[in-house]
């Protein structure tokens, strides 16, 4: 394999690895054990995992060498499951707590 | 029979004029007559049983699977009508099944494939029909029937009815299964391969239904937004696809073994018959 | 290099190619059957709904869920991830091995995605049995129903990646055939198993 790609495939696994990390970290900042909704753990978390996808899609997919309409249509979904998941859960804190 | 070479979609001296002179001239003349009275079965058939089971028994959406015995009676007292009317039309029109089934055994017989498939898609789909339809609109119209019975009887009944309705997925399931395999495998282009995924799609939402065996609430329930309200969207896709797709193979028709031929425009149409050596029907 | 921005938006008219020695890609250019893309945005989007069900049950019991997620075995669901993830850049080396023509490192690169995969599959079911022994079943609570139901759904999206995969390596055997749009449809489809689940990892064991 030339060594452009395999190098650029390494560094996009390299970087999902880096971003789970992160992601996990983030997510046991308030202690494992508490056992209260948390914003911005949540909010993080989801976003996180869509911009993994969203790599996923890009590099791993190559939707990047794709036609415009992969490109948008892939992008359309991580938007729609972005404001879909999001909104919802954060309409959930906003009645529970209002 | 050869190509009695109807040209994609027009026939030579089609009639015009009131619509029973067209359907009697095109039973006499047209090669694909059987092809699109089938169809025409289909789409009546889909029709009718949406209007039937959602607007005239009411039965679909599924009311909840948690409803004592006395809620039951009243469900079926609320529906009484619609239940013993709207499922002796169903009686009737069980008929149309068999046209339906058989426009997509055809369609699997003019692929490359093996016979077995459109073959077992026959027996299946046959059987699936008992289950998946029969048995819940006699339970129902048995319920119907006598208002006065034990409620306990009743809610049995209920419970008969919609589990055999969702819970029996297995049998389209495999259905599906087939079709896609038969699409994945065939060279002859009747169908495009993403209808081959759509019925993979088809068939693992036909898996998500399995739950309702459990659940009496909730999401899992026989009525719930996962095992039924997103399946139904699912369904409605597939079914509005192959049906289109079918349309669309019925026009394309050539009755040869060969590739099918693509759809052409009408420009297309024109630009070959102006070059006397394109033979119709040549596959792109 | 790229603009990769996370809004989305990128250059029109096609990427700019990056490392001095990528090969020239035609821009425009769909990895596999366009068919396959059609199943996975189909999929994707079928996911999503039932990803928004579980956050909408969620939000209206909230201590429940976070006690029952408390009851997940963190380790293993990271351990899951960084396998698909890894399965994924091993699937992903294997096309481009195959586009350059180099079929036993594919080869070699779409066993270790099986490899990868079985590994995920022993583990989950491990998993299950775990929380099963724990006492932790299908109809437990409500968390539990999606736990089982979002992995098994996913569980099955794996099984049938082996049988893809089988299509991948059975094209790569033999130089009769190697179709390269196979195996990349193949490819496309194995993605589609890692992406879900880093979704559903977010959803299930981290998120709050």
């Amino acid at each position: 394999m030339s060594s452009g790609f395999e190098k650029r495939l390494l560094v996009v696994w390299l970087a999902l690895c880096a971003m789970t990390i992160v992601s996990l970290l983030a997510g046991s900042s308030d202690g494992r054990d508490a056992h209260m909704p948390n914003a911005a753990i949540t909010s993080s978390t989801i976003a996180i995992a869509l911009i993994k996808v969203r790599i996923i899609f890009r590099e791993f997919m190559e939707v990047r060498h794709a036609p415009v309409l992969l490109s948008r249509l892939t992008d359309l979904w991580v938007l729609v499951t972005a404001v879909s998941l999001l909104g919802t859960y954060w309409a959930g804190m906003a009645f529970s707590t209002g | 029979m050869s190509a009695a070479a109807t040209e994609a979609g027009t026939l030579p001296d089609a009639p015009s004029g009131s619509l029973l002179h067209r359907i009697v001239w095109h039973w006499r003349h047209n090669p694909k007559w059987e092809l699109w009275f089938a169809w025409w079965m289909m789409v009546v058939f889909y029709n009718l049983y949406g209007v039937l089971f959602f607007m005239v028994t009411r039965v679909q959406p599924p009311p909840p699977a948690w409803l004592d015995a006395s809620s039951v009676v009243q469900w079926f007292d609320d529906r009484h009508q619609g239940l013993l009317v709207g499922f002796a039309i169903v009686f009737l029109i069980t008929g149309f099944i068999v046209p339906t089934n058989a426009l997509l055994a055809y369609s699997m017989r003019r692929m490359s494939v093996s016979r077995a498939f459109p073959y077992s898609y026959l027996v299946i789909y046959s059987m699936s029909a008992v289950p998946g339809m029969l048995l819940t609109c006699v339970a129902l119209t048995v319920g119907a029937m006598r208002p006065d019975r034990d409620p306990e009887l009743i809610h049995w009944l209920y419970d008969f009815a919609f589990m055999a309705f969702d819970g029996t997925m297995g049998v389209f399931l495999i259905g599906s299964l087939v079709w896609m395999l038969a699409i994945l495998l065939d060279e002859n282009r009747v169908f495009p391969k993403w209808f081959a995924y759509l019925n993979l799609c088809n068939a693992l939402t036909e898996v998500v239904v399995s739950p309702a065996w459990i659940f009496k609430r909730g999401v899992f329930a026989w009525d719930g937004a996962i095992t039924w309200w997103i399946d139904m969207v699912v369904f409605v896709i597939y079914t509005t696809v192959f049906i289109t797709l079918l349309r669309r193979m019925i026009v394309r028709e050539d009755f040869g073994t060969g590739p099918l031929p693509e759809l052409r425009t009408e420009e297309e149409a024109a630009e070959d018959a102006r070059k006397p050596s394109v033979s119709m029907g040549t596959a792109r | 290099m790229t603009n990769v921005a996370s809004d989305g938006s990128r250059p029109r008219g096609g990427d700019v190619q990056s490392l001095a020695d990528e090969p020239a890609e035609a821009t425009g250019y769909v990895p596999g059957q366009p068919d396959m893309w059609a199943f996975v945005l189909f999929e994707a989007f079928l996911f999503t709904g039932y990803f928004v069900v579980y956050m909408v049950c969620r939000i209206q019991n909230p201590e429940l869920y976070l006690q029952s997620q408390a009851q997940l075995d963190l380790r293993i669901g990271t351990f899951n991830t960084f396998v698909l993830l890894t399965s994924s850049w091993s699937v992903a080396r294997c096309v481009q091995s195959a586009r350059e023509g180099e079929f036993r490192s594919a080869l070699t690169n779409v066993f270790l995605t099986i490899l990868f995969g079985f590994v995920f599959l022993v583990s989950k079911l491990l998993e299950w049995a775990h929380e099963i022994g724990k006492g932790f079943g299908f109809s437990s609570n409500e968390f539990f129903s999606f736990y089982y139901f979002l992995t098994a759904i996913h569980f099955l999206h794996l099984l049938i990646g082996f049988i893809v995969l089988g299509v991948v390596v059975h094209q790569l055997w033999s130089p009769a055939r190697r179709s390269q749009e196979l195996v990349e449809t193949g490819a496309t489809y194995w993605h589609t198993i890692d992406f879900l689940w880093v979704i559903i990892f977010a959803l299930l064991y981290v998120m709050r």
